[in-house]
């Protein structure tokens, strides 16, 4: 007996230890000289373009190696799933390959580290370059400089299944503009349906504060202030919409199929999503053909990527110029006929016809309509952290529940993120 | 000289240091996987370190920073009500399973395996089966509004304490057959001949199987309790699947690994904080494991 307890303890122990994890750093590589010769080897790191887009990436870089004789440059391409921990391992043990793409708020932790080239020092009229969205998705409070390319640039359009609005007593000519003809015609679409179908079917998020107006953080930055009357008065709008049935149930947790599958299933009528419809025309091409594409309410959301530059690089100058080649209106331009649904960073790259023209299609709607909103779109503040967000959601889910009232549980939300951006 | 004399020769040759070269490969992993992460773990508490920077000794700010963490009451309070639930029903049902399979009866290879199938399957993907199944417009809710017993759809997945419990049957639900098979081979230690004298002496089935069945699998019983306090304090698949990952409204449907995880995921993960929780969720599990020890060698 005391030889299985052993075995029981020992058992217990590795669990227990197994449990627990631990960091360490690495070496920090001597940096190059920002104006040096444009020569010798670099790296470049992209997030899950392979294999897709394999030989427009290689096409780039055989361009940059024709036109930079002497640079021999290295294409890593990592997995979608566990970038940020690939990123992290490689920047805390002095990996960080020369150019990387970085969204916002993965470079943030990274330009706070010095480990990002600010590109106040290189060699571009940022301004004149880059549209002002993207370069103020690379622009942190009390930081100082620009700490990544924008690359290519993404947003919401609504979907509108109109054949659904038709027979629910709706008139797709008349769509909602803002939450509150939203909720006013998910009661109509309820009622007539008998509750089988829904309107609304996600609960709200940050995004949707910020859409609203609401300052997310003080102007300084340093301390979270979103439990303001206007974003009490939008969480108590969807609290009373839950009340009276006009979403799922199962949105507090998040555990149901999720709006845009919804849509997709014909069990909702309307979704959000990029200004990319191929997965829907895939799908479900019945529904693609029937859909009634809108402008995203309020502002927009703006998704950035951009390619940040590793201070540290051996070959800074071959480094900062592979990431302005990458990023240039041409590249640029090329890569999003390639990418429905994504947008070029670049002013020169706005006028051009491919993403103004309008054919009459659901796809070229949903392509114009996004470039528009592109000139409004505003980024996510990339300072809430993963834990924030998670606390955020919590908490609204509960007033949303009818367990809190609003106030109390932005109260709670603003409280507990701000105890985690002080630690 | 015979075989088994130069075998045993050969045998005295060997180094002093042989039986370290036989346990160095296994000692080395145990060192570089388990050894130095739990002591960099126990260091991290009691610093402010984040995957990038920090690391600076905070004393026990971190642990203070507990006392005043509802969201770790909710998941304190959540795992040990797993634990007072699944302990005595993983204790107990996989052992009426394990008498019920053990006989050789017709079928009983087909309940064997029906029993056991549940094991097998990932937790992630049973997990999102029985979230589609209990959700608003799920195969259960529709039964129960089809049967009339109910107007409304029972919210399964967003009450607390629906969701916990719901959590908790999935956990059952998934032991029953791992511990059944444990019973099995014990109960195949306990004396066939024991039952056979208690039913001539007039004892009925329910006497037999508390005055010798469950004597005779005692050891196996602690083992499994052991295992299952382990395993409830540490639940997270379940709750995470359930929960969509997010701890449900107000995050009190969370358990402490979640705590651990959301902590310490990210770029601005709380590593400090995260290395808290885990120490603590690492006591925790040792002080049951030692009651339950103590309290088996008193009965001895």
């Amino acid at each position: 007996m005391s030889a299985r307890r052993l075995v029981g303890v020992a058992a217990g122990l590795a669990m227990g230890l197994t449990a627990m994890t631990g960091c360490g750093a690495g070496d920090e590589p001597s940096a190059g000289d920002l104006g040096g010769k444009i020569e010798g080897k670099v790296s470049i790191q992209t997030w899950a373009l392979k294999p897709k887009f394999t030989d427009y990436v290689e096409g780039v870089i055989a361009d940059f190696e024709k036109e930079n004789p002497g640079v021999e440059v290295t294409w890593l391409d990592q997995p979608g799933d566990g970038y940020d921990q690939k990123v992290l391992t490689q920047a805390s043990s002095g990996d960080l390959p020369d150019v990387t793409n970085l969204p916002p708020d993965f470079a943030l932790p990274l330009a706070q580290q010095d480990q990002l080239l600010d590109l106040e020092d290189a060699d571009v009229d940022l301004e004149k370059t880059y549209v002002e969205g993207g370069l103020q998705g690379y622009r942190y409070d009390g930081l100082d400089g620009t700490y990544g390319y924008p690359w290519y640039l993404g947003t919401d359009v609504n979907y509108w299944n109109k054949d659904m609005l038709t027979k629910n007593g709706l008139d797709p000519a008349n769509l909602p503009t803002d939450l509150d003809s939203l909720i006013e015609q998910a009661r109509t679409l309820k009622e007539k349906s008998g509750g089988k179908v829904y309107l609304m079917t996600r609960k709200p998020g940050l995004n949707d504060l910020q859409q609203a107006d609401v300052p997310i953080f003080d102007e300084d930055g340093t301390e979270l202030t979103f439990n303001t009357p206007e974003a009490v008065e939008l969480v108590q709008k969807y609290a009373d919409a839950y009340a009276d049935g006009l979403l799922p149930k199962d949105i507090l947790t998040d555990t149901f199929q999720g709006n845009a599958e919804l849509y997709n299933q014909e069990k909702a009528a309307w979704t959000t999503g990029s200004a990319n419809i191929s997965g829907l025309e895939e799908a479900n091409p019945a529904l693609a053909k029937g859909t009634e594409i809108s402008a995203a309410f309020g502002d927009g959301p703006l998704y950035v990527q951009g390619l940040s530059v590793n201070a540290k690089s051996k070959n800074l100058a071959a480094a900062n110029a592979l990431a302005q080649f990458v990023t240039n209106p041409d590249n640029q331009r090329e890569f999003a006929k390639l990418a429905p649904g994504v947008y070029p960073s670049t002013i020169a790259s706005q006028e051009d016809p491919y993403f103004t023209e309008d054919d009459g299609s659901v796809a070229a709607k949903a392509k114009v309509t996004g470039l528009k909103t592109l000139t409004t779109a505003i980024p996510n503040n990339p300072k809430v952290s993963p834990a924030m967000s998670t606390i955020i959601d919590q908490q609204i889910a509960l007033a949303i529940s009818g367990d809190a009232t609003p106030q109390e549980a932005l109260d709670k939300a603003v409280e507990e993120c701000n105890k985690l951006l002080t630690q | 000289m015979t075989d088994t004399k130069r075998t045993i020769s050969r045998v005295r040759e060997h180094k002093w240091f042989t039986p370290w070269l036989l346990v160095a490969p296994a000692t080395l992993w145990l060192c570089v996987f388990n050894l130095y992460p739990a002591m960099n773990t126990v260091y991290m508490a009691f610093t402010n370190k984040k995957p990038l920077g920090g690391g600076e000794f905070v004393g026990l700010a971190n642990f203070e920073r507990m006392l005043d963490d509802d969201q770790l009451l909710y998941a304190l309070t959540n795992s040990v009500l797993y634990m007072l639930v699944c302990v005595p029903l993983l204790t107990m049902l996989p052992l009426l399973l394990a008498v019920l399979v053990e006989k050789k009866l017709p079928g009983l290879t087909f309940l064997r395996v029906a029993f056991y199938t549940p094991v097998v399957a990932s937790a992630v993907v049973v997990a999102l089966i029985w979230n589609w199944m209990l959700d608003d417009r799920g195969a259960i809710n529709a039964i129960l509004q089809a049967l009339k017993v109910v107007q409304e759809p029972l919210p399964f997945l967003t009450d607390r304490w629906l969701l916990l419990f719901s959590a908790i049957s999935l956990t059952v639900w998934k032991g029953l057959g791992y511990y059944m098979i444990i019973y099995l081979s014990a109960l195949g230690n306990v004396g066939r001949e024991l039952h056979e004298a208690a039913a001539v002496d007039g004892a009925g089935p329910v006497r037999r199987f508390w005055s010798i069945t469950v004597p005779g699998v005692r050891g196996t019983m602690l083992l499994i309790t052991i295992l299952i306090t382990v395993s409830s304090l540490r639940v997270f698949s379940e709750l995470f699947v359930m929960t969509g990952g997010t701890g449900g409204p107000g995050g009190r449907v969370s358990s402490v690994v979640m705590l651990i995880q959301m902590y310490s995921t990210g770029f601005t993960g709380h590593l400090g904080y995260a290395s808290a929780l885990s120490l603590l969720l690492f006591v925790l599990t040792l002080v049951p494991m030692v009651l339950l020890a103590r309290l088996n060698r008193k009965d001895a």
